[in-house]
């Protein structure tokens, strides 16, 4: 996670550097750190370094970081001549590198060359069965091929292995959810729950899926998780507001004919309502005219 | 009392001088030979997934609070049920590891090579002091200390009667051998100065058992009392808006 500070100190450097100010290194190490996708820039400035001789020596043994990671750059920008220049440089210098054969693997996957790179894949996790970057790999490519199930079953195979760490499991999620898989997206929602308790976005997206799901005891469920990230938020989120509204319309829909003693406080949803009523005054008036009529819908 | 004890400037050019030096390029010779022979490590995947899987059990265990009861109860069986949980450890296994680990060869030999370059040099440089340079004065520090640092300057000397202010060149072995460290991480880089005191502490962390932590943690995972936190959150939640609202 980018934090904010950081996030302003590299636009102010990246806007330095735009307007000719210096700082190009400088600029490169902190995405380098940050680990932010601005290959177009980088591309650029990184290239003006290592075009210029003296600039490149005065780097001294940084200049090979430099060079995959312009070539890096250079493969999302799809320049691949200048990702092949670089590799080739590199592959020169260490002959021998596995950072390097993961360099060329990505090349030949950037070209489309799908076999080829999976072939150069798993000789390289041969030597190290617990590459992670190679793994992640994997799954980017079946996902790129379209491959979406393919993607799943990686992705299962390195949680496996590699079982806390949480952006993998994010994008197990997403991934179930994109197949409506919603299940196992919950679980993996959970998973990252716990990880992270705090992070509302989180919690929104587990009552998203949980809502999706449907029945009594999931509803009741995600307007829970709604109220958690309303909470989390400080009533900020209009999503959450507006899943408070329609948890409590389905679940009100649901148990019509039922006794009524599970009716816990109605008085959340007409707070949201009011929230939200208030929240669209004040950012799109326009709209209110809308909010109004759909909330009066819900309200059964 | 010897007040003056006048030193011999043969004594500077060819004991104090000579006797850091060396000192300092052995340091130096022992990170490149320890450089030399240090073998890329390669984890083995089990440990990892051990590691991988305590803090999983970890994360639940804190956070347990924020997911539904279910949810929490089926994840706990799959982490400590009997039969075949992430965190259970058969019986037989446990008593094993220790002896797995010794007699894994590329432990031991890992072990060796650290300890060679460690101990080799450092008893060679000892007996080449003791031999040489033994049982004399080399140095006098400017200033007057408590009798107390005698046993720290004046190694290798039996005499009372000498001021404690005077080095003996034993002591002065001990003060570089232990003393060079600043000087290391400017020649050698910051990360590469390791001095002794750190590897020996390094030494007791070996014969670390991950299977006990497992267990450990199954422990503490049986006894968490699942209570789930959201139910209040709805009360929260409303007190946010009203905030909000108002």
């Amino acid at each position: 996670m980018v934090s904010n500070t950081e996030e302003i100190q590299l636009n102010r450097l990246e806007n330095q550097v735009d307007n000719g100010g210096g700082g190009a290194w400088d600029y490169l190490c902190l995405v380098r750190k940050l680990k932010v996708r601005r290959s177009e820039k980088v591309l650029k400035h990184g290239l003006s370094i290592l075009n210029d001789p003296k600039k490149r020596s005065s780097l001294g043994p940084d200049e090979w970081t430099l060079y995959e990671q312009v070539a890096i750059a250079a493969m999302d920008c799809q320049c691949l001549d200048v990702a092949k220049d670089c590799i080739k440089v590199l592959q020169k210098r260490f002959p021998e590198s596995k950072r390097v054969g993961r360099l060329e693997a990505l090349l030949l996957e950037a070209k489309g060359f799908w076999e080829e790179a999976e072939k150069v894949y798993s000789s390289l996790l041969e030597d190290n069965p617990l590459d992670q970057v190679i793994h992640k790999r994997r799954v980017a490519m079946a996902k790129a091929q379209g491959n979406i199930s393919g993607a799943i079953e990686w992705l299962n195979k390195y949680l496996e292995i590699f079982m806390a760490d949480h952006d993998a499991w994010r994008e197990l999620a997403e991934t179930y959810v994109s197949l409506q898989m919603y299940k196992q997206a919950a679980f993996c929602y959970e998973e990252l729950i716990l990880s992270q308790p705090t992070v509302p976005l989180y919690h929104l997206a587990y009552a998203d899926v949980l809502y999706t799901l449907g029945g009594l005891e999931n509803l009741q469920t995600a307007k829970k998780y709604y109220a958690s990230t309303i909470d989390l938020t400080g009533g900020k989120n209009t999503r959450a507001l507006l899943g408070i509204c329609l948890c409590s319309s389905a679940i009100a829909q649901l148990s019509k004919g039922r006794n009524k003693e599970d009716k816990e406080n109605p008085e959340l949803q007409s707070l949201a309502a009011t929230a939200l009523e208030k929240e669209y005054k004040q950012r799109a008036p326009t709209k209110l005219g809308l909010l109004i009529s759909t909330l009066k819908s819900l309200k059964v | 009392m010897a007040e003056d004890l006048v030193l011999d400037t043969a004594i500077r050019d060819w004991v104090l001088i000579p006797l850091s030096v060396v000192m300092v390029l052995i340091g130096v010779l022992r990170y490149f030979v320890s450089k030399l022979m240090r073998s890329s490590q390669t984890p083995d995947v089990k440990i990892v997934k051990e590691g991988q899987v305590i803090v999983r059990a970890r994360n639940l265990r804190a956070g347990a609070n924020f997911i539904p009861p279910k949810s929490f109860r089926s994840r706990r069986v799959y982490f400590s049920n009997e039969e075949n949980g992430l965190l259970h450890v058969p019986k037989g296994q446990a008593q094993n590891a220790q002896a797995a680990m010794f007699s894994d060869p590329n432990m031991a030999m890992d072990m060796m090579k650290k300890n060679l370059s460690m101990i080799i040099p450092q008893t060679l440089t000892f007996a080449w002091v003791n031999f040489f340079f033994s049982g004399f004065v080399a140095a006098k520090i400017p200033f007057p200390l408590t009798q107390r640092f005698r046993s720290m300057l004046q190694n290798g000397i039996d005499l009372s009667s000498v001021d404690v202010s005077y080095v003996s060149s034993r002591s002065w072995y001990f003060l570089n051998l232990f003393g060079l460290r600043g000087l290391f991480s400017l020649i050698l880089g910051e990360e590469n100065a390791m001095d002794d005191t750190q590897r020996m502490m390094q030494m007791g962390g070996f014969g670390f058992d991950p299977t006990k932590s497992l267990s450990a943690e199954k422990d503490s995972l049986d006894i968490v009392q699942h209570e789930w936190a959201l139910p209040k959150f709805e009360h929260r939640a409303e007190a946010v808006l009203r905030k909000l609202v108002s």
